[in-house]
């Protein structure tokens, strides 16, 4: 007999006594079965109508792109029909329905390994589990994901991953964010049946930011396939095979190349993890904080991970358009630059030469004393590199109220060339430059400049062959390139047909010239602007749906400091100078000053800017502000406060604010939204954050026509060392180590 | 033991504004009595003087001077009396009275150099986030 016949037995035997008592009746609920119930085919029958399954969404929001709407095939994931583009693979479509597969060797943006075999996934009419990193997906296979092979296939995998890794998790850094862990936990059976001994690997050296614990390796060749691909340089390789597999550079070699800090990112375990993290801190103690990179002109995305008041790490966000999932080494390591050599109370030179710590009413009103005594013509100031625009418009306003013009940004160059936005931008964004087919590099050596946009370059050149022109000294490039040769005469050769490599400028669809912004500082900027764009027209690089023209730019300041025309009057206007205002500008050439001038530094490291110094005013590093930076294709991007100010120090805009209100001549804004209104006033495209304005005229058809011509010297490197370019790197012990160990020779 | 204070009551209600500025009078004179007692407990007789500390209770009066709302006056002075008390009845330490009033005091209601300057100035003399 069935329990239901069982139940009713029990249930009338209890009614029975309920009866006697009354009350109890109300604490029992009625449980009865009938005939229906037994009949298991008519409860089928009956539930057909089924009511809407939810709507599945990808997994973490992601888009789909269809690149051919009509060629779109349909699979079901679970169950669920979903719609993805043709050659996409199993994993693929599970995503796009919303379920997560575990895997350690698939990464999106390298090539398929398919030798980790935890996507194993069951598909119907096949006689085994499918890995789904590797298998393309056809129409109308039905994925099953969730069946009781796949769970069993990965608790498989899992425990021969497991068999051979050690025991390392209370001492290794990658515990808390670690994929093997959370894999395990999710996926994993709840105990091993190993009994052997573990097999150990010798640790390798690969140089001072990436520590390695090869025993922690689970041969997901993720590390290889990344240098070989994305970084371009072939360092790591597997060795050996079985389990004596190792990953490592077979020679002694270090990873010299400036994304090696990103394989910390990819490794799926703690085998590759951060060498000045190293035991430092626990991911889950660390406050995320979305900001922006100003090391260089690229402004790629970061979260800054602060404990309390230190920077304990940087690590990458994600940004499709600029820098994608990578950072460079010099934006990863150089945080801990921002601990030494600070600034953080105003500081007069007293007479003996000695800076002796004063109070800010002190320093604001000396500096305000001296300020007046000079005359309009004689005042002087230069933005620094890591400056924001806020800081930048109120120097700007600032001294236009004292009556002088004479404010530039350093790295502009001495007589810039603001009016025409194109002029100074990457006019194809970072991510336009994927479509190009042809590169000419002028003066510019993007792999220690601009390491994401040259990541990007070799992305475009691997994946449709482009072809690369290179204009200037010997450099290093992780792609193939042809030098064309050093100076202005090869630009003169190619402007007027006469070189080689004119051929494949004319015969390429979207040709792109990046011009670098060394060429700021030369004198004959604007005869070879003039050539370069006489290329560019020749070449039909200029269209409305395509403009080729770009300028690499170094710094993350100067975008801005164009949008907001600091432009000087004068270009010899140091050497009259009697009164310098210098915010953060560290590589100006001061030496050209007056021994009599007066000199403010106001910036957050006591770097070569203070030697000069008569006043020392210390400001907030971008880590500790809120500031907007234009990056070198005309994107604005604020950085966010990460942790506070270190001792007496103040936001840069709000010194210059006090500053002229002491001085008498107050600025007509206190608050950041007034500067911001302000800014919206003179350059509206930096309030619209993470948004790229493109420039709406091409410089190429509107410049007046240059008669000199370019001179003969040669063209130089922007960047001598890739490591050191400010302030904060300079201070930074890390980079220092990267210098004297990974510079390239 | 409860309120050494003598003169202390705090109902809970001002009627008027009138009825809570004369609550401040009286809270003004029973802590100005006080003092005497304050500065026997606390042994600030070489430190400070009664009529600094008189001062000190004035500016703190007067930083909120600017109130209109009799409930608020009533939390005021109910925290004012609670603050008193525990003053008077030993409950703080010297440490405690000579940073909080006696230290930092200087020039308190002749704000000369301070007087012409607006308020983003006075803030940013004070700290960086304001």
């Amino acid at each position: 007999m069935g329990l239901g016949q069982l139940a009713s037995r029990a249930l009338l035997r209890s009614t029975r006594l309920a009866a006697s008592k009354p009350h109890h009746l109300l604490l029992r609920r009625a449980v009865v079965s009938t005939p229906e119930l037994h009949n298991s085919e008519a409860a089928a029958v009956e539930a057909q109508p089924e009511p809407d399954l939810p709507k599945r969404t990808p997994v973490a929001g992601a888009r789909v792109h269809f690149p051919n709407p009509d060629d779109a095939i349909e699979v079901f994931v679970d169950g669920y029909p979903v719609k993805i583009p043709k050659g996409m693979t199993v994993l693929q479509a599970c995503v796009i329905a919303g379920v997560d597969i575990p895997r350690f060797c698939y990464h999106d943006r390298l090539s398929i390994a398919g030798n980790c075999r935890m996507c194993l996934v069951e598909v119907e009419k096949s006689p085994k589990p499918v890995a789904s990193c590797a298998m393309p997906a056809l129409p109308g296979m039905k994925i099953k994901t969730d069946t009781p092979l796949a769970k069993k296939a990965r608790e498989g995998v899992m425990e021969f991953l497991l068999m051979n890794h050690p025991l390392d998790c209370p001492i290794c850094d990658q515990g808390g964010e670690c994929d093997l862990q959370d894999q395990s936990m999710a996926f994993g059976s709840d105990r091993g049946r190993f009994t052997e001994t573990k097999r150990s690997v010798v640790d390798k050296n690969l140089g001072p930011l990436v520590k390695t614990v090869m025993t922690r390796c689970i041969q997901c060749t993720r590390c290889v396939r990344f240098a070989s691909e994305i970084a371009g340089v072939q360092d790591l390789g597997m060795l050996g095979r079985g389990s004596g597999e190792e990953i490592g550079t077979y020679v002694e070699k270090l990873m010299t190349s400036e994304l090696s800090g990103n394989v910390i990112d990819i490794c799926p375990v703690g085998a590759l993890t951060s060498k000045p993290f190293a035991f430092k801190a626990r991911n889950w103690e660390l406050k995320g904080t979305e900001s922006i990179d100003v090391t260089d002109a690229v402004g790629s995305n970061i979260r800054i991970d602060s404990r309390g008041p230190e920077v304990m790490r940087i690590v990458p966000r994600l940004n499709e358009d600029i820098n994608e999932e990578w950072i460079s080494d010099k934006t990863r390591f150089f945080y801990d630059g921002l601990k030494r050599q600070r600034l953080n109370d105003p500081m007069i030179r007293g007479a003996d030469g000695r800076f002796k710590a004063v109070s800010w009413r002190d320093a604001l009103a000396v500096v305000a004393e001296v300020i007046h005594q000079v005359r309009p013509q004689e005042i002087v100031g230069v933005a620094g590199k890591l400056s924001d625009a806020e800081s930048m418009m109120a120097l700007k306003d600032f001294l236009n109220k004292m009556g002088s013009n004479n404010i530039w940004c350093e790295g502009n160059g001495p007589s810039p060339n603001a009016d025409l936005r194109s002029g100074y931008i990457m006019n194809t964004s970072i991510s336009g430059l994927e479509k190009a087919d042809v590169f000419l590099l002028v003066g510019t050596q993007p792999r220690v400049e601009a390491a994401m946009v040259n990541a990007r370059i070799r992305k475009t050149v691997r994946a449709t062959n482009a072809k690369v022109g290179y204009v200037g000294p010997s450099a290093d490039f992780n792609y193939d390139h042809e030098h064309l040769g050093t100076g202005p005469e090869t630009l003169t050769e190619l402007a007027e047909g006469r070189h080689p490599f004119c051929s494949a400028l004319s015969n390429a669809k979207n040709p792109a010239i990046i011009i670098g912004a060394g060429i700021f500082g030369r004198k004959d900027k604007d005869a070879i602007f003039s050539v370069v764009e006489a290329i560019a027209k020749n070449v039909n690089a200029v269209r409305p749906d395509w403009n080729g023209l770009n300028v690499l730019l170094l710094n993350a300041a100067q975008a801005a400091a164009l949008d907001l025309g600091l432009v000087p009057e004068s270009d010899k206007s140091i050497e009259s100078a009697k009164f310098i205002y210098l915010m953060g500008a560290d590589d100006e050439n001061v030496d050209k000053l007056p021994d009599d001038a007066f000199v403010v530094y106001q910036g957050h490291h006591g770097d070569r800017g203070v030697y000069r110094a008569n006043v020392i005013l210390p400001a907030s590093a971008f880590t500790e502000k809120e500031g907007t930076y234009a990056n070198t294709e005309g994107c604005a991007q604020t950085t966010v406060p990460a942790v506070p100010t270190v001792g007496d120090a103040r936001d840069d805009w709000k010194i210059i604010r006090a500053l002229s209100e002491v001085a008498g001549v107050p600025l007509p804004y206190n608050t950041l939204s007034g500067i911001r209104s302000r800014i919206g006033i003179v350059a509206p495209n930096l309030l619209h954050v993470d948004e790229r304005e493109p420039a709406a005229f091409s410089s190429a058809f509107l410049r007046p026509e240059v008669k000199d011509k370019p001179d003969k010297t040669p063209f130089e490197r922007a960047v001598d060392n890739f490591y050191m370019t400010d302030s904060i790197t300079r201070a930074s012990k890390i980079m220092a180590q990267c210098s004297a160990l990974l510079s390239k020779k | 033991m409860a309120s050494s204070l003598k003169y202390v009551r705090v109902p809970p209600n001002s009627a008027s504004l009138a009825e809570a500025r004369q609550r401040v009078f009286e809270f003004f004179k029973t802590a100005c009595r006080s003092i005497p007692s304050i500065m026997e407990i606390y042994t600030l007789h070489d430190v400070v003087a009664p009529s600094q500390l008189r001062s000190t209770i004035a500016s703190e009066i007067r930083k909120n001077a600017h109130v209109t709302n009799t409930k608020v006056i009533d939390m005021l002075l109910f925290k004012g009396t609670e603050e008193l008390s525990n003053i008077v009845e030993h409950a703080k330490q010297r440490h405690h009275i000579i940073g909080q009033y006696v230290v930092g005091r200087q020039g308190l209601d002749v704000g000369t150099k301070d007087q012409g300057v607006s308020d983003f100035l006075k803030n940013f003399y004070k700290g960086n986030y304001f």
